[in-house]
């Protein structure tokens, strides 16, 4: 046995608890997950079957832990774990599962299929095995957290160019955005870059809001690689932050694999009650349009707009009814994707799966239905409240011709508060809506 | 001139794909060469340098210019 494998069933065993156990040994191969899968939807072949894939763990499993298969592994199926079967666990854990847990909330058994993928990629991370670009992102995110002193300033100098902007957009010389502002109500927790920043912005400033940026982002690709280790000390830099800043609630960007872990991992990943709470910025915005505290308004926003519910956010976040609630008093004509909710389908761009480009291709072709439940719509702007689906519809958009705007929650709001400025890359749109609105008063 | 063995344009890339093509490009270029790139989103600034001290690749310069681009080097060191 080689060194890797002999990781591999170690990190395996050590992952071995109840829920686990339960999902490997209790499916009842009916098959009813097919339908559920955006893989097996967009090409119905038996290797797309959630349970066909899952199979490749339990046939590992059973050889370790059932003394007949061990003896006669071709009469049950078992499988010694070897060098090109991890391979092919690798590849099917990273690039034919998005963990959207779509054929689990559809199995009648509640079988946990995703969870096993999750094993697997926790079994493929720890023995080296796992996609490279993953583990580099999580790792360049630790590495922050370890010595912030060499990208501070210049993220310091970013804010205060963005808040020279924000003060033209919100036509307020006072708008701010603090750092590290000790006792603020909210810690915002944005992604990297301007896009995620800006909008909320200038939201917390008109809704006159007590909050503060950390310098760290809400990303955590350790998450991705089910890697316990990494996604704790990634997420550890927010979650001292807030101690430290003694804020009542982290508000994470529209994000949804930081929202999932933040709101249901962490809490567990630390084992403590927190001092704060967690909430996805979601959740404020559609608080401050029922409070008065931003005015929205209601017909700002003519285009037909369809929204796309993120699997993290919808069917693993419980965050469901508040998209909706905030989009319906910003838009004029919104229209939902069948199915949705809890049963939407995955736009084939999660778990990770839109940062490895090996697997591109296999990505964009399991987005098919997602692209078609689109164009059903006949929208023209799809809001997605997750980078990762917004960079898919992206490149969804591209190979299906949706002709589509793809655009965040926060940024349809601000559009809808009527601001003096648009945000950098709306003036187009606002050029646009202007024209619209004209046929409309004919 | 640039000593740069390959030209890179990030500009309207988000992060992390900045980061996610550098590190497919860094593969094209040979131990001691360097590569530039350009990008648009203020996200680099942070991660690129993230990324270099985590991979053990050299940052040669991370610059913003009068355009508002961002402009980097990165040495591959192994």
């Amino acid at each position: 046995m080689t060194e890797t494998i002999e990781l591999a069933l170690k990190t395996l065993e050590a992952q071995l608890n109840q829920p686990l156990e339960t999902a490997l040994e209790a499916c009842a191969r009916c098959g009813l997950c097919a339908e559920s899968c955006h893989y097996y939807r967009a090409e119905p072949k038996v290797k797309h079957i959630p349970a066909f894939r899952a199979e490749r763990l339990r046939s590992v499993y059973r050889y370790e832990h059932d003394f007949l298969s061990r003896l006669f592994p071709v009469w049950t199926g078992a499988k010694k774990l070897d060098e090109p079967t991890l391979a092919s666990l690798t590849e099917i854990a990273f690039s034919q599962c998005t963990l959207c847990r779509r054929c689990t909330v559809n199995c009648p058994l509640g079988v946990d299929t995703p969870l096993m993928m999750r094993a697997i990629r926790a079994v493929t991370t720890a023995s080296g095995t796992a996609p490279e670009i993953l583990v580099m992102l999580a790792d360049a995110a630790i590495e922050k957290g370890k010595d912030p002193s060499f990208f501070k300033d210049m993220f310091l100098e970013q804010i205060a160019e963005m808040e020279e902007q924000l003060r033209d957009i919100t036509g307020d010389p006072t708008a701010t955005i603090p750092v590290e502002k000790q006792g603020a109500k909210i810690l915002y927790v944005p992604l990297a870059g301007a896009h995620t920043i800006l909008p909320p912005a200038a939201v917390f400033n008109v809704a006159k809001e007590d909050w503060t940026l950390s310098i760290f982002e809400a990303a955590n690709y350790g998450v991705f690689l089910a890697d316990v280790n990494r996604a704790k000390q990634v997420a550890k830099r927010i979650v001292d932050e807030a101690n430290r800043l003694g804020v009542k609630e982290i508000v994470i960007a529209e994000c949804g694999h930081a929202y999932a872990s933040y709101r249901w991992d962490v809490p567990n990943w630390f084992a403590g009650q927190f001092d704060f709470k967690v909430r996805s910025l979601i959740e404020v915005l559609a608080d401050y349009i029922r409070d008065g505290k931003i005015k929205v308004d209601p017909t700002a926003i003519p285009e037909g707009v369809t929204y796309h519910d993120s699997c993290n956010l919808a069917r693993n976040g419980g965050l469901i009814e508040e998209p909706r609630y905030v989009l319906k008093n910003v838009v004029r004509d919104f229209r939902e994707m069948t199915p949705n909710r809890d049963q939407a389908i995955c736009c084939g761009g999660g778990g990770g799966l839109v940062a490895l480009a090996e697997y591109a291709e296999r990505r964009i072709a399991a987005g098919k239905p997602k692209a078609e439940q689109i164009k059903q719509t006949g929208a023209r702007i799809v809001v997605a409240a997750c980078e990762n689906c917004r960079l898919q519809i992206g490149d969804l958009n591209e190979r299906y011709k949706l002709n589509v705007q793809i655009t965040a929650i926060t940024d349809l709001v601000v559009r809808a508060m009527r601001l003096p400025k648009p945000l950098p890359g709306h003036e187009a749109e606002r050029l646009f809506e202007g024209e619209e609105a004209a046929v409309v008063r004919e | 001139m640039s000593d740069a063995k390959l030209s890179l344009d990030f500009k309207g890339l988000l992060c992390p794909m900045p980061v996610v093509k550098l590190a497919q490009a860094i593969k094209q270029i040979q131990v001691g060469e360097i590569l530039e790139a350009i990008a648009t989103d203020p996200g680099v600034m942070a991660d690129i340098p993230a990324w270099t001290r985590s991979t053990g690749h050299e940052l040669v310069s991370l610059d913003k210019r009068e355009d508002k681009t961002f402009k980097f080097v990165v040495k591959r060191l192994k």
